[in-house]
C-alpha cells in the first residue's frame, strides 16, 4: 500500500475516485431529479465528446484560451522583468496594477463586446486581461530577487544592460515566472468559462447552460466534469513542462488558486 | 530622503492612472468614441456618487455583501480548521493533499450550474460558489503556514505539559497566523469577484445583476457603475483587512 501511494499520480487518482464515490453516494441519498448520480452523468460523456457541435465549442474555447494566454505571457513577462530591475518602472506600474487587481475581469465582457463585437477578439481580450496581472506579479517578484552579485559579474565581463536582462535576470527569475504561468493558465481557463457563462453565446460555458435550459441535467454534470478534467490536466501538463524547463530549480509546491 | 523618495514614487505611480483617465476623458469629450459606447468619465462618476445615496442601489449592495460575507465566513472556518487538522495529523494531511491537488485547479465557477440545480436560484447557490472559490487559498495558506511553524515552539509547549491537541490550537494556530491572514485576504478579494460574477450569471438582485440589466437596456453609464462599485468594494475590503492584519500581528516578526 505504501509503495502504491508513493507512485506520483496515484494519490490524485484515488482522490478522484473517492470524490466520484462521494458524489454517487450523495446523489443516491438525496434522490433529487436535479442531482443525477455520477455514473449517469459519466455515461453522457461519450455523447458530448462525439457530437461535432459541442466538440467544436470545446476546441474553439481552448484555442481562444491558449491565444489569450500566449499574448498575456508575451506582454507580462517583459513588463515584469523591467519592473523587477528598475525601481522607477515598478513605482510607475504598481499603483495602477493595485487598482486593477480587484476588478472582476470577466465582468468586463459586456462592455468589451460593445466595443469589439461578439467575435473572438473580445473573448481573447478578456482572457488576456485575466491572465496578465498574476503573470506580471510573479515575474516582478522573481526578477527582483535576482542576486546583485550575478549582475555585477555579468557587468564585469562586459555584458550590456540588455544582455544582462536576457541572459542573467530572465533565467534566474524563470522558476518564479513558471509559478506565475501556472496560476495564469488556471486563471485563463476560469476567465474563459466565466465570460462564456456570462455572455452565453459560444464555448464550454454556453454548453453548460444549454443543457441546463433543456433540463438535460446529466449532460450539465458531464460538462462540469469535462471542465474540471481540463483544469486538472492543464495543471498537470504544465507541471511536467515546468520540470523540463526549470528542472534545476527547487520544485515549488504551490497550487494555483485564483478567480476571474 | 526616504520621505522624498516615497513622494516621488507616489507621483510616478499616479502618472499611468492619470494618463488612462485623461485618455478616457479625451476620447469621450471629443466624440472620438461614440457616447453610447464610452460615456464621459464625469458622467459615470456623478452617477456613481448619485447612486450611493439611492436606497434601491444600496439594497443591492447589501445583498451582494451578505452573500459575500456568508461565503467568505464559511470558507475561513472550514479552511482554517481543515488546514490545522491537516498539519496536526499526518493521516488527515495525506488525505487532504490529493483532494486539494485535484480540486484546486478546477474552475469552481463551472460548479455553479450544479449549485443552482441543487440549491436553487436564491442566496444559497451563490454563497456555495463563493465558499468553493475562497476556501482553497485559505486552506492552502493555513496548511503551509502550520507546517512551517518552528517545531521547537511545539516541543517547548509540550515539555511544559501542554497536550498535543492544545498545542495545536495555542501554538501552531498562533504561529501560523501571518500565513493564515494572507490566505484570508486573497480569499476575500476572490469572494468579492466571484459573488459579482455569480450575480451576473443568474440572479434577480445584487450588483452583478445591475450590470446585466444595464447591458440589456444598453445604458452604458449604468454598466460602468456596478463595475466601479465592486472594484471599490474590493479595494476597501483589501485595505481594511490589511489594517486588521497589522493590528492582529503586532509583535510578530516583520514579513517580507
Amino acid at each position: 500500500m505504501k509503495a502504491l501511494t508513493s507512485i506520483p499520480g496515484v494519490p490524485p487518482l484515488i482522490a478522484c475516485f473517492a470524490l466520484l464515490v462521494a458524489w454517487e453516494g450523495l446523489a443516491r441519498l438525496v434522490g433529487l431529479e436535479s442531482l443525477p448520480t455520477a455514473w449517469e452523468s459519466l455515461q453522457e460523456l461519450p455523447a458530448i465528446l462525439r457530437d461535432p457541435r459541442s466538440l467544436y465549442d470545446i476546441l474553439s474555447s481552448v484555442r481562444r484560451m491558449v491565444t489569450g494566454f500566449a499574448l498575456a505571457a508575451a506582454f507580462a513577462i517583459p513588463v515584469g522583468l523591467m519592473m523587477g530591475r528598475s525601481r522607477k518602472v515598478a513605482a510607475f506600474f504598481n499603483p495602477l496594477f493595485m487598482m486593477i487587481y480587484p476588478v472582476p475581469k470577466a465582468a468586463l465582457m459586456p462592455i468589451i463586446m460593445l466595443w469589439l463585437g461578439i467575435g473572438d477578439a473580445s473573448k481573447t481580450l478578456v482572457i488576456f486581461l485575466g491572465v496578465s496581472l498574476p503573470l506580471i506579479y510573479h515575474t516582478y517578484q522573481g526578477s527582483k530577487a535576482v542576486g546583485e552579485k550575478l549582475l555585477w559579474s555579468g557587468a564585469a565581463m562586459g555584458m550590456s544592460k540588455r544582455e544582462q536582462l536576457l541572459r542573467i535576470v530572465l533565467p534566474a527569475a524563470m522558476p518564479e515566472i513558471m509559478v506565475g504561468c501556472r496560476t495564469g493558465l488556471v486563471l485563463a481557463l476560469i476567465t474563459m468559462v466565466t465570460s462564456e457563462m456570462i455572455v452565453r453565446q459560444a464555448g464550454i460555458g454556453n454548453l453548460l447552460f444549454n443543457s441546463l435550459d433543456l433540463a438535460q441535467y446529466s449532460a450539465t454534470y458531464a460538462t462540469i466534469v469535462i471542465v474540471g478534467v481540463l483544469g486538472f490536466v492543464l495543471d498537470l501538463l504544465f507541471e511536467k513542462a515546468r520540470g523540463i524547463i526549470v528542472g534545476w530549480a527547487d520544485p515549488v509546491h504551490q497550487i494555483a488558486v485564483g478567480s476571474a | 530622503m526616504t520621505m522624498q523618495r516615497r513622494m516621488s514614487e507616489l507621483a510616478i505611480g499616479a502618472i499611468p492612472i492619470l494618463l488612462l483617465l485623461g485618455l478616457w476623458y479625451y476620447l469621450a469629450a471629443f466624440k472620438i468614441a461614440p457616447p453610447t459606447l464610452l460615456p464621459a468619465p464625469g458622467l459615470v462618476f456623478t452617477r456613481f456618487v448619485q447612486l450611493l445615496g439611492d436606497p434601491t442601489f444600496m439594497s443591492h449592495v447589501a445583498i451582494t455583501l451578505y452573500r459575500l460575507f456568508c461565503g467568505f465566513g464559511l470558507a475561513v472556518i472550514v479552511g482554517v480548521a481543515l488546514g490545522i487538522a491537516g498539519a496536526g495529523s499526518p493521516v488527515v494531511g495525506s488525505l487532504l493533499r490529493p483532494v486539494i491537488r485535484v480540486l484546486a485547479p478546477v474552475p469552481k465557477i463551472a460548479l455553479y450550474p450544479a449549485f443552482i440545480l441543487t440549491l436553487g436560484f436564491d442566496h444559497s447557490s451563490k454563497i456555495a460558489l463563493v465558499f468553493a472559490d475562497a476556501v482553497f487559498p485559505i486552506l492552502l495558506a493555513t496548511y503551509q503556514g502550520a507546517l512551517s511553524v518552528e517545531p521547537k515552539l511545539v516541543w517547548s509547549a509540550r515539555a511544559m505539559g501542554v497536550s498535543r491537541r492544545k498545542a495545536l490550537f495555542t501554538v501552531v494556530l498562533t504561529a501560523a497566523l501571518p500565513s493564515i491572514l494572507t490566505g484570508c485576504r486573497i480569499g476575500l478579494v476572490i469572494s468579492c469577484i466571484v459573488v459579482f460574477l455569480s450575480e451576473m450569471i443568474s440572479s434577480t438582485d445584487g450588483l452583478g445583476q445591475l450590470l446585466v440589466r444595464a447591458a440589456r437596456n444598453f445604458q452604458t453609464v449604468d454598466m460602468f457603475v456596478p463595475i466601479i462599485a465592486i472594484s471599490t468594494l474590493g479595494l476597501l475590503l483589501n485595505f481594511g483587512f490589511n489594517m486588521l492584519r497589522a493590528r492582529l500581528l503586532v509583535g510578530f516578526p516583520e514579513e517580507n
